[in-house]
């Protein structure tokens, strides 16, 4: 009853002070100074991923043990997950709030978990219809262009991938061994893609096979043709035999599965392609050393790769610098200076400084330079502006030519797969914009995940659904009354002699078991998870549930703004302001 | 005593030779009391002792709840007729004083609560013995009072106050003088139970427990109503003397015995009439008696419902009387006599005011004998108006 | 993510009195639904006479009864007395009483049933004063604390009363302790508790904002604090003999209880070391009480 009950006389009471009716009509809510109102907000590992990938929420379907769900949600963002799972720098881990608590959640663990299992499952991906609109063609079929193409397919263009090598993939197949990253896996991911209805021609170089002018009847173009021209160290005796370059050797392991080193191979360089030559060398049965001008700190390598790369008995020699090569009965001789560190350099690492007559002489069957990517500019169209070896490109992906795009590793000094898928979608949504007449800078500003630079095509897609606030929660938001400690649950790896014969996989996959002990660490930063808290504690039962279910609405008829459920969410997915009077 | 014989069942009523106390624990058996929750106290113990021995007998299905103190027995039985179920209790002097804050909210609750006090003085210093005190003390509280001579009284006004209390909604209070009547034996005509039934019908209450319709009893009441629950109360007190006298006809119809809310006795046209309640009246009747046969114009009244004041009764009763005397066994320091008190309140607003002539005796245990009972008689016919406020009698100055 | 499954039905509707962020309000919230419908509650004077509204209305929607201060065992053990005569074995007796109508005014009426060993789970709200006439001190108030009538010039000078002690030797079949900050817990015991027969004490602390100074919304963080501080440890007593003391993975000293409470901002540093030795050494007490 809520209305209320006035008597008009004694002889309309009962004789007793029983009562007749409830309080429903004292909206309590007049009493607030504070309101309390559900706001998702944007977690740390949201915001660090630069393929803009929704984590928290595909965490939360794992919890609920809807892993195709989570795949769903993966796919709304990146069409690459088992890819990313695997070969991932995983920013997202480094800023996971769990990391100040005990150890960060195993992002990149959970994401391998999600495609594999889904894969597992045979998911079915159905193509989309391109009727209504134009056509797209994405130079390049390594993540940023595949990426595009994806997102392009769901936005009903039509998109043509043309990728010079026999098989589409860029450096995710070429540049990137199997043991890091099996070719089933790759395959399986393009295929989703191809599904879609997007056209990859393969064994198609543009600027040979094809001219860019020939390109005209696109009304767009995204070039993604990558960084795959290995930058020499130009020293004397560079260009003799026997003097491979990295990116080369992996390509031709990749294509063939199998390549000719000598017994003891130098490598030159200190980043992931350094690591990877280096374990694939070992794995052909030769030994390896890596020669590296700076030190174990500053080498740009994943901290992962160095030490699986030792553990493998990979030997690495730093501050060492080659600068010059000379052949002698069929040995390399590689002449060095030692280095020292000095004052730091643009990059903030320390830059290297030669020790003066420190000349010595390294000797290798084979050397292998892998010191750094370049890009291949011979095809650009005229007017594509370039700088300090990338294109040139604005905020949203536009080149100085209108109509083309560029994404990728050709356009940014942020070599990482998880950049180069980010840009890719970025683009996609770029070229819509630029062929539906609609601010690009504009659309891009509403759907920056956090301050950006990532963002999440699902809000340019369904804009107000899932609406979240920009602001980042720190951990010092979160309420730890709510966790106790607990493992990490990391994938395991094969056993070192195992792993080194062959390239096969160097970890397995999460189990189910383990992948939902590792959901369960996740503090869901920002974005509830239906734990009820606010429901427990409310004194006032103002938060209200629809079928059982947390509807995320407030009962301000009867809210006083205590603030008890703004402190007890463990996860900051309320907010509280001051009650306008 | 063997429990089988409380109840012949099957046979006609019985009479016995029994206690004021044995009587009431008859009284309230017979009314097949549900909840009975106790505190001893001279001279109520023997009410508790032989409560438990015929409820152990097992016959009815009445639970004791012997409490910790004479509080918790009236908040027991609050509880309990709050749940819907017949409750009882008995109590004296300190006890029922303790007990008073529940008094008030037996009454504020309008649970039909029936109780027997046996009238002690209030200490100190401690008296065990015979005196109106301590429940005319508790005249504000909202409850029925009636007062009893004789040990049949007594157990015939338990059964009439369970109906009483349960049609008029309050609770009532039967007393007995402590040890006269508490201890003493009398040959008393004990009813069936079944005889009982036909008088007393099952408990019914308008709110009680149902856990299929939850409601909050004894809500906190603003100014806006308290006054309004207040007003209900004197209007239902006000209904009490109907409802009395409809139960006492009732009553005499089927056991022959009926009480009325006073009794005169004696010569009509008296020019004196004395006023007493409890035992003294006994005495009383046998002075009166005397005194008439000696000349003297004097008449009795036997008080026995006190609250409601029976104002019209005694208006009635004492039409032609030229004095009124009433022997007080109890005392309001600063004041005087209750029953006078009362009595002079009542007459104000009359016409017709005989001067009351306010007598006080007999506080604790002090026996009123026929001898001062005369002298109060004689007093009042020899002077036109008390020189006194408060006469007292048999006093030691 | 383990939800917790508590019943939906409302038993204290929305519309009270309570303050805002009433730590009891949470606790009569939770224990009525707990309880469920079949339940007749006593409600001896305090807080909860008030909180529900005024006559003709009340926010509870079970049974209620208000009593007397005194009176919380004894009208408890009269409404079980009359259910049992009606035949009624279903419906459950409970009385909520505050820490003054338990320690204090109300300790005598609370003895004599726990002696009877009445049938009823007698729930002590306890907020550390009486907080419903404006805070003043009572027997459970701690030591040191501010009250209306323990100044700050003066403040608690003696400890607060072991209500569980004097329980548990009354050997009653069932006692413990709980608060807001553990809902589980609550819920776990009340759950044991109504499948018991006799007398079932459950001694509750729910912080009060005006009472002990304290920002509306640490109401739950506090209570969880007094659990890990040892200031109120959450065990359960069986039979008066058998102990269960819940283990605490995060016991932190009292200071980090005392700080957030402007009832104790007047302590002084030797102030929280005395308080921390009697925390400490009560729960050695406590500790060998349980071995025994």
């Amino acid at each position: 009853m809520s209305n209320q009950i006035i008597f008009k006389g004694a002889s309309e009471m009962p004789e007793i002070s029983v009562s007749l009716g409830h309080m429903d009509w004292n909206k309590t809510g007049a009493w607030r100074t504070q309101r309390p109102f559900y706001e998702d907000k944007t977690a740390p590992c949201n915001a660090a991923c630069p393929a803009g990938n929704d984590i928290v929420s595909f965490i939360q379907k794992i919890d609920q043990g809807d892993v195709e769900g989570a795949w769903s949600l993966v796919q709304e963002e990146n069409p690459f997950p088992g890819v990313c799972g695997r070969v991932c720098f995983h920013p997202c881990e480094s800023k996971c709030n769990r990391g100040r608590f005990d150890e960060p959640i195993a992002i990149h663990a959970l994401e391998r978990f999600v495609a594999d299992f889904a894969s597992q499952r045979s998911r079915k991906v159905e193509k989309i219809s391109t009727q209504e609109k134009e056509k797209i063609a994405i130079i390049g079929s390594g993540p940023a262009g595949m990426s595009c193409a994806y997102h392009l397919a769901r936005l009903h263009y039509h998109a043509t991938v043309f990728e010079s090598y026999p098989l589409a993939g860029g450096m995710l197949r070429m540049g990137i061994p199997s043991y890091r990253l099996p070719k089933d896996v790759l395959d399986r991911e393009i295929s989703n893609i191809e599904a879609l209805g997007v056209e990859i021609r393969t064994g198609i170089p543009i600027g040979e096979k094809i001219q860019m002018e020939a390109l005209s009847d696109y009304q767009a173009i995204f070039i993604a043709t990558g960084a795959h021209m290995s930058r020499g160290l130009k020293i004397p005796g560079e260009k003799g035999r026997g003097v491979l370059s990295g990116l080369d050797l992996l390509k031709k392991i990749n294509l063939t599965g199998k390549a000719k080193v000598g017994e003891r191979v130098a490598i030159i360089g200190g980043g992931n392609t350094a690591m990877d030559v280096a374990r694939s060398v070992i794995r052909l049965g030769k030994k390896a050393t890596v020669l590296y001008r700076r030190s174990r700190e500053e080498m740009p390598a994943f901290e992962e790769e160095i030490v699986e790369a030792l553990e493998e008995g990979v030997k690495i020699r730093y501050l060492v610098n080659p600068i010059g090569i000379k052949e002698k009965n069929g040995l390399k001789r590689l002449e060095c200076l030692r280095m020292e560190l000095g004052e730091k350099d643009e990059s903030g690492r320390r830059k290297p400084e030669p020790v003066p007559n420190s000349n010595f002489f390294v000797e290798a069957d084979s050397l292998i330079v892998a010191a750094g990517e370049e890009i291949e500019t011979s095809f650009f169209p005229k007017g594509i502006g370039k700088k300090e070896g990338i294109i040139l490109t604005q905020m949203d992906g536009r080149t100085a030519v209108e109509g083309i795009f560029a994404g990728g590793d050709v356009a940014t000094t942020q070599r990482t797969v998880a950049y180069a898928i980010g840009s890719g979608k970025k683009a996609a949504m770029a070229i819509d914009c630029h062929l539906r007449g609609k601010n690009s800078e504009e659309a891009i500003r509403q759907i920056l995940i956090g301050d950006g630079p990532s963002l999440s095509i699902f809000r340019y897609l369904n804009p107000g659904e899932r609406p979240k606030s920009p602001h980042i929660v720190d951990f010092e938001e979160l309420n730890m009354d709510y966790f106790e400690p607990s493992k990490r649950q990391g994938e395991k790896e094969r056993p070192l002699r195992e792993r080194k014969k062959g390239f096969g996989e160097v970890t397995a996959t999460l189990t189910k078991e383990a992948a939902l002990m590792e959901g369960e660490r996740c503090f869901s930063c920002g974005t509830c998870n239906e734990c009820e808290n606010c429901y427990i504690f409310c004194p006032d039962a103002s938060i209200l549930k629809r079928e059982g279910k947390i509807f995320h609405q407030v009962d301000y008829d009867f809210c006083k703004g205590c603030g008890v459920c703004f402190v007890e969410c463990p996860r900051r997915a309320i907010s509280l302001e001051e009650e306008a009077r | 005593m063997s429990p089988q014989g409380h109840f012949p069942g099957g046979g006609g009523a019985m009479k016995k030779v029994i206690t004021g106390n044995q009587a009431v624990a008859y009284g309230a058996i017979l009314s097949r009391v549900d909840v009975v929750s106790a505190y001893p106290i001279t001279p109520q113990t023997t009410i508790v002792e032989e409560l438990s021995e015929l409820i152990a007998s097992g016959r009815l299905r009445t639970k004791f709840l012997k409490v910790e103190s004479e509080h918790s027995a009236m908040a027991a039985l609050i509880g309990a007729s709050t749940g819907g179920v017949r409750c009882f209790t008995a109590t004296s002097s300190h006890g029922l004083a303790y007990m008073h804050e529940m008094l008030h909210w037996a009454s504020g609750a309008r649970l039909p609560i029936v109780m027997v006090n046996v009238n002690r003085a209030i200490g100190p210093p401690w008296n065990i013995w015979s005196d109106q005190s301590d429940s005319l003390s508790q005249r504000d509280t909202g409850w029925i009072q009636l007062y009893c001579e004789n040990n049949q009284e007594v157990l015939d006004t338990i059964l009439q106050a369970f109906r009483i209390a349960e049609w008029g909604k309050l609770p009532v209070m039967v007393v007995l003088d402590a040890f006269v009547l508490s201890h003493t034996s009398e040959a008393v005509e004990i009813p069936t139970l079944e005889e009982v039934d036909q008088f007393l019908p099952p408990y019914l209450q308008e709110y009680a427990i149902d856990t299929r319709e939850p409601m909050a009893f004894s809500v906190i009441a603003t100014p806006d109503y308290f006054l309004e629950f207040r007003y209900k109360i004197q209007r239902a007190m006000e209904e009490v003397p109907q409802i009395a006298k409809k139960v006492d006809d009732e009553f005499k119809s089927r056991f022959g015995r009926g009480y009325g809310a006073i009794e005169r006795y004696g010569k009509e046209g008296a020019e004196v009439l004395l006023m007493t309640s409890g035992t003294v009246t006994s005495t009383s009747r046998i002075v009166i008696q005397k005194l008439t046969e000696k000349g003297v114009s004097v008449a009795g009244i036997k008080i026995k419902r006190f609250r409601p004041f029976p104002s019209e009764e005694l208006h009635e009763a004492i039409r032609g009387a030229k004095k009124l005397a009433v022997i007080d066994r109890n005392l309001s320091a600063g004041v005087g006599g209750i029953f006078a008190q009362e009595l002079r309140a009542s007459l104000y607003s009359r016409e017709e005011r005989p001067p009351v002539f306010g007598f006080i005796s007999g506080l604790g245990g002090r026996d009123i004998t026929p001898e001062l009972i005369e002298e109060a008689i004689h007093y009042t016919w020899e002077h036109p108006r008390p020189e006194e406020e408060i006469l007292w009698l048999g006093l030691k100055k | 993510m383990k939800k917790m499954e508590i019943p939906l039905s409302e038993n204290l509707g929305h519309g009270h009195l309570a303050c805002a962020g009433c730590g009891a309000a949470i606790s009569m919230r939770l224990t009525l639904k707990a309880l469920g419908e079949k339940t007749v509650l006593i409600i001896p004077a305090s807080c909860w006479s008030i909180i529900p509204g005024f006559w003709p209305y009340s926010s509870y929607r079970v049974t209620a009864i208000h009593a007397g201060f005194v009176t919380g065992g004894a009208t408890a053990s009269g409404v079980r007395a009359a259910l049992d005569v009606r035949g009624d074995r279903e419906t459950l007796v409970a009385v909520w009483a505050g820490d003054g109508g338990t320690f204090d005014i109300g300790i005598q009426a609370l003895s004599g049933a726990a002696e009877r060993n009445e049938d009823f789970i007698y729930i002590c709200n306890d907020n550390e004063g009486y907080m419903n006439t404006g805070t003043q001190r009572s027997s459970a108030t701690p030591f040191l604390a501010w009250t209306t009538t323990t100044p700050v010039m003066q403040p608690k000078e003696n400890p607060k009363k072991d209500i569980m002690a004097i329980m548990a030797d009354h050997q009653i079949p069932y006692a413990a302790t709980a608060t807001v900050a553990y809902p589980e817990d609550l819920f776990r015991k009340l759950e044991k508790a109504k499948k018991i027969q006799g007398t079932r004490f459950i001694h509750l602390l729910s912080p009060c904002p005006p009472g002990w100074k304290i920002s509306s919304e640490l109401v739950v963080k506090i209570s969880r604090l007094a659990v890990r501080s040892r200031v109120f440890p959450l065990y359960e007593i069986e039979n008066g003999r058998t102990y269960t003391l819940q283990e605490e993975s995060h016991v932190v000293p009292v200071k980090e209880y005392l700080k957030l409470q402007g009832r104790f901002s007047h302590l002084k540093e030797e102030d929280i070391r005395e308080t921390q030795r009697r925390v400490d050494d009560a729960w050695e007490r406590l500790l060998r009480r349980a071995r025994c």
